[in-house]
């Protein structure tokens, strides 16, 4: 069961010179919760990955805007809660074919596909104008 | 401060590209520069030297994912080499490890296309 209270909030700005401390910062907050470092790098890849699209496709790129970012702990997991406004997101595709994207010269569409592997659960919400992208990830039993 | 840094050789007509530290989406333009001037130049054997390389995000992978039909069609290709383990585990998660050769060092990655024009 995840604590109501966020363990950490903060509000970052819409700009990708944010992501290296939002990465830095969820593998360290993965760690404190008893996560091992390679789930922790994983995790932290996921926030690059939801905080990439929410500036560049929700925002497009306005670094105006501002994103806010909450970590839930639990004994068994942890919970990542990104809210922004703007465009609202869509999921993608639920799995990549990458021969096919290779043939369209996509260089984009890897990102939630990668969230989808490395987290149990992703989901985007849009209430009103309030879009919402919670990931969760419970330990793994030894 | 500058994290993600990238230098290339050119070896025949092979190139090296080496790109260092952690690549995302704020420095992806600095790392597509350096594919899109090779291609440019018709190299169109590239080999992504990746021992310097600590982190990727799908921003990274997108632009090596984006100019491979292009190269391929002119009959090159990308060959990635010399990934630690956590880079190496990153590319798999998304099938990379399926289309692209990924060798142990570059020495190899270099003969894998000699092999292949001899």
């Amino acid at each position: 069961m995840f604590q109501d209270k966020p363990q950490l909030s903060i509000v970052i700005s819409s700009k990708t010179d944010m992501l290296k401390m939002v990465v830095e910062l969820t593998r360290h907050i993965a760690i404190l919760n008893g996560f091992s470092i390679t789930d922790a790098q994983k995790i932290s890849l996921a926030v690059d990955e939801a905080i990439t699209n929410v500036i560049t496709h929700s925002y497009q790129k306005n670094e105006a805007e501002k994103i806010n970012l909450e970590f839930f702990s639990a004994a068994n997991g942890l919970k990542i809660k990104i809210t922004f406004s703007g465009v609202p997101p869509t999921m993608g595709e639920p799995r990549v074919d990458l021969n096919k994207m290779i043939k369209a010269k996509k260089k984009g569409g890897l990102g939630v596909a990668l969230m989808k592997r490395i987290m149990d659960s992703v989901e985007y919400k849009t209430i009103g104008n309030i879009n919402s992208c919670e990931m969760i990830k419970w330990k793994r039993e030894n | 401060m500058k994290y993600f840094h990238v230098r290339s050789k050119l070896l025949h007509e092979i190139a090296v590209l080496y790109p260092k530290g952690h690549l995302d989406a704020h420095n992806v333009e600095r790392f597509e520069r350096e594919i899109i001037k090779l291609v440019g130049n018709d190299v169109i054997k590239i080999v992504v030297n990746c021992k310097d390389l600590n982190y990727i995000s799908s921003a990274g992978m997108g632009v090596i994912m984006g100019y491979l039909d292009e190269i391929r069609e002119k009959g090159g290709d990308i060959k990635l080499c010399s990934l630690n383990e956590r880079v190496f585990e990153i590319f798999d998660l998304v099938g990379f490890t399926d289309i692209y050769d990924f060798l142990n060092d570059e020495k190899t990655a270099l003969n894998k296309f000699n092999d292949v024009s001899r």
